[in-house]
């Protein structure tokens, strides 16, 4: 089970921030939940399409962090108010009209964060 | 007393008050002398309010039966708390979390087949009658109670409480249950994700502030820790307009956890530090009511805990486990004393255009005192200059926090501008005195142009005097004012600590000055006749017996309960910390597969075959462990052969992240070849159970040790038991007959156990039972023999003579 309510954890993806890129996507995410630390990404899904950590990379505060370069001993410190950006690479994503998406990431005290989301493009 | 409220303060009987509360969980710190102890320390160190959980678990081990006698009597308690001149802030759940063992819902109340304990399921909302109506029957009994004290304030309703949709019935239904119960004072619940959560539901809004919840996490380097608590006054703001700032639980320590580093070294990592910070910051937001949790430490003795945590609940609370206060004590108590000496509870955000890396800066109006406080913190590893726009420099030392007054009128001179910290202020209506921290850095800035530098010597003093009113300034060094105490039309210095009705605590021979607007200085001698050695003894140990029968072949279990069906503590109803299985098993098997939880032994006609350690919690969560244990016919060596399985719980899970309902004990169990096992279960050990048994088996084995203990009324000591030395692995404690603590070496976080004073006699009976010897005892089992290597040291923490 999460520790935070799943209400919580979509008010982190920014809506209408996915787009379309050659072979990937990116999507904007904004922490206004409370100071915190990624630790992991698990994957990112787009559609049927499931990115592992090795096609990620998250940018923040000037820096672009690669998937597999996050780990506990290596977080990326994502401050309340802090924007970023989610880059998918490798494959064809992003649909017209809706698209789901799921980010399976960690943090150090919560353990495994699960954000479901839609949206439009 | 009449409650009420407005977007500033919480008032009482129309009186404005800063609500200084601190944590005290009574089930931890058992007893009316304990409790009565803690909130005198509590309000000797400015605090005005005491926040209690009330465990629903604690008062009802069986379904209908509600113990509020003897230790468990919670009137004596919210007494004590009347008798110290403390408010009471009451939070009856009905979860309470706490660290406690389900979190506090009773053990029977999860068995229920409609119930749905806090009517959600993970985080999906499930409403259940069934709950609802157990929880009318809690409330029944303990608002009655609670009703019976008009210090209580201020009344919480469940605990951190969310889910992914977020109905309102049950938060709702809640506060009606709270008002038709006759509850008469402000409602609220905490939110945990300062999110504005049930704000709407709730007559104040409230929230809980951790910054610091890993302890592999280096607060001081992670600046972005207090990244919530430095826009918390926006939250509010955006959450309930008019009713006033509430952090319901602001961290002044944290709990430390089986796999956690001990809290020495969490201390260590907080100091006076992380408690300065947070609370002065909090006051730069606003903040006109806050917990500090917890204040008072405290022990997880019987099966109080949950499985996170361990027996200290110490929590590096300014007052810890033993009742001993410590540095961040004095730290509060310093904060605590300035708010008595500068009402805070009307202020108003207002500009400051100042920036300068890694330091937080905010400026407020005060309303009542009509002037300006401006609130620096310094996050650099170094002192840190800041050149103000006013023209004045600070000095700030690292991670330190300064309150600084602007344009502050007193009785006989004007402050312009102050970095010197304010420690108190005593008053009467044509004089005042000012006590101020000496600070070589600092300086007081008068609005006549005259400049006072802090540095000062302890009592050095200087006296202004305008149109008959006079104020004078008195410096304490840092040292002198944590031995300095305010009380209410006097300060008495040099004491270890002063109670509020004047009593003096020494540990060594002292002189004590005494300091009041009528009469000045004046000192008296104190004598401390009583020399203390606080080198632990060794405990002459005079009784060493195998002591768990239970394992021995042929033993008669006739009379336990008999299990068809699922075998887990919560299915069989046995809720103990220890649970034993027995049962006939065929010759034929091959292996067997169980999964318990947590600690477990696997006994075959008397003999150990698996002695195993499957707690293991990883992000949150429990992680299971299922083992196989081949069987031969050298096992199997009888023709009626018995199985016997000890397992050891340490705790339901307190149902924050996880499931209370979790289970434990022996949680699965398969043969091979399959075969139907009938069990017959029982709880306790033979000790608990007075079962007198002599046995074969050597596997649990009881020490018996004996001291003696000086209970003197005008004295205030603090005992404990020490493993320090000791050669097992894993033992339970149980003083006078009670379980007091458990201690697993591996862990490598406790091996120090509070004697509980309440449990404390004259002459004391020490029982350890060692389940599982060091490996490095060669003998095998010949536990006897090596008593030798068995050391228990008993120590004393401290002793206070009390003057009255």
């Amino acid at each position: 089970m999460a520790i935070v309510p799943e209400f919580l954890i979509k008010r982190i993806y920014q809506k209408g921030s996915l787009k379309k890129l050659e072979n990937g996507a990116s999507i904007g995410l904004k922490n206004i939940l409370g100071p915190g630390l990624i630790s992991g990404f698990n994957y990112v899904k787009i559609n049927d399409v499931t990115f592992t950590q090795e096609n990620v990379t998250f940018t923040t505060n000037g820096k672009e962090y690669a998937g597999t370069e996050v780990s506990e001993d290596n977080p990326v410190v994502f401050r309340l108010g802090q924007s970023g950006v989610l880059t998918m690479n490798g494959q064809d994503c992003v649909v017209e009209g809706k698209n789901t998406i799921v980010i399976e990431a960690l943090n150090p005290e919560a353990g495994i964060v699960r954000l479901n989301a839609e949206d439009n493009v | 007393m009449e409650i009420s409220f407005d977007k500033y303060s919480l008032m009482v009987d129309g009186k404005r008050f800063f609500i200084k509360s601190g944590a005290f969980h009574y089930f931890r710190c058992p007893g009316e002398k304990i409790a009565r102890d803690r909130f005198l320390k509590m309000k000797a160190g400015g605090y005005n309010t005491v926040d209690i959980y009330f465990n629903w678990n604690y008062h009802s081990i069986k379904e209908g039966e509600y113990d509020f006698s003897g230790i468990k009597d919670v009137r004596k308690v919210l007494q004590a708390a009347k008798d110290a001149g403390l408010f009471v802030i009451a939070r009856p759940g009905p979860f309470i979390n706490a660290e406690v063992n389900a979190g506090g819902l009773p053990f029977w109340l999860l068995r229920k087949k409609d119930v749905i304990p806090r009517n959600r399921i993970g985080t999906e909302y499930k409403y259940s009658n069934e709950y609802m109506k157990y929880i009318a029957q809690w409330y029944d009994q303990i608002i009655p109670i609670i009703n019976e004290f008009d210090n209580v304030i201020l009344f919480q309703i469940e605990n951190e409480y969310a889910t992914d949709t977020m109905e309102e019935d049950y938060m709702r239904e809640l506060y009606k249950m709270a008002r038709e119960r006759g509850v008469k004072c402000p409602i609220f619940h905490n939110d945990a994700y300062f999110a504005g959560l049930w704000a709407d539901c709730v007559d104040i809004y409230a929230l809980d502030l951790y910054p610091y919840i890993n302890p592999n996490q280096n607060w001081k380097q992670d600046s972005y820790c207090f990244d919530t608590l430095d826009n918390v006054e926006e939250i509010f703001r955006g959450a309930k307009e008019d009713s006033p700032a509430f952090i319901a639980e602001m961290q002044s320590g944290w709990f430390d956890k089986w796999d956690g580093s001990g809290y020495a070294k969490m201390r260590e990592a907080l100091s006076d530090e992380h408690i300065n910070i947070m609370t002065k910051t909090a006051l730069s937001q606003g903040i006109t009511l806050f917990n500090h949790y917890m204040t008072c430490g405290g022990t997880n003795w019987a099966d109080l805990a949950c499985d996170e945590v361990y027996t200290s609940y110490e929590f590096c609370a300014p007052i810890d486990e033993f009742g001993l206060m410590q540095s961040n004590y004095f730290k509060a108590k310093e904060i605590n004393y300035f708010l008595d000496s500068f009402d805070f509870t009307m202020t108003e955000p207002k500009d400051f255009d100042f920036y300068q890396e890694n330091i937080y800066s905010k400026l407020r109006h005060d309303l009542t005192n009509k002037c300006d406080w401006l609130f620096f913190r310094n996050m650099n590893p170094e002192t840190t200059e800041l050149e103000l726009p006013n023209g004045k420099n600070v000095k700030i030392k690292p991670y330190d926090m300064k309150i600084c007054p602007v344009k502050l009128k007193l009785k006989g001179c004007e402050i312009e501008f102050c970095d010197v910290g304010i420690f108190a202020r005593l008053r009467s209506d044509k004089e005042e005195a000012i006590f101020f921290i000496a600070d070589k850095d600092a300086n007081i800035y008068l609005s006549d142009g005259r400049i006072i530098s802090g540095n000062k010597k302890d009592y050095e003093h200087i006296t202004f005097e305008k149109d008959g009113y006079r104020t004078q300034f008195v410096f304490l060094t840092k040292q002198l004012s944590d031995r300095t105490w305010f009380l209410k039309d006097k300060i008495i210095f040099n004491a270890d600590f002063v109670l509020p009705n004047g009593a003096i605590a020494l540990e060594n021979s002292a002189e004590i000055a005494y300091f009041d607007l009528k009469h000045g200085f004046s000192k008296k001698t104190y004598v401390v006749n009583k020399h203390v050695n606080y080198k632990p003894v060794i405990a002459q140990i005079d009784n060493v017996e195998f002591c768990s029968p239970e394992i021995d072949y042929g033993y008669d279990y006739s009379s336990w309960q008999k299990i068809t069906g699922k075998t887990d503590s919560l299915s069989c109803g046995l809720y103990d910390e220890f649970v034993w299985y027995k049962a006939q098993i065929p010759d034929n098997l091959t292996d067997i597969t169980l999964s318990a939880r947590h600690l477990f032994a696997v006994y075959i006609n008397g003999k150990e075959v698996l002695n195993r350690n499957s707690y293991k919690i990883e992000k949150l969560q429990d992680i299971p462990e299922t083992i196989s244990i081949p069987l031969d016919k050298n096992i199997l060596n009888k023709s009626k052969n018995e199985l016997t399985i000890l397992v050891q719980n340490l705790g339901f899970d307190k149902g924050f992240s996880g499931d209370t309902n979790n289970p434990r004990g022996l949680v699965s169990f398969e043969t091979t070849p399959h075969t139907d096992i009938e069990f017959s279960v029982c709880e306790k050990l033979s000790l608990q159970r007075l079962e007198k048994h002599e046995s074969d088996n050597p596997y649990l084995t009881k020490i018996t040790a004996h001291f003696n203990c000086d209970i003197n009324e005008n004295e205030f000591f603090a005992k404990y038991i020490s493993f320090e030395d000791f050669y097992c692995r894993r033992a339970t404690i149980f003083l006078n007959g009670v379980k007091i603590g458990r201690y697993i070496k591996r862990t490598h976080v406790q091996d120090k156990f509070y004697l509980i004073n309440e449990f404390l006699k004259p002459h004391n009976t020490l029982d350890v039972i060692v389940w599982e010897k060091d490996r490095n005892i060669k003998s095998p089992w010949g536990f006897k023999s090596d008593i030798k290597n068995v050391k228990i040291l008993i120590g004393t923490q401290k002793i206070y003579e009390i003057f009255k």
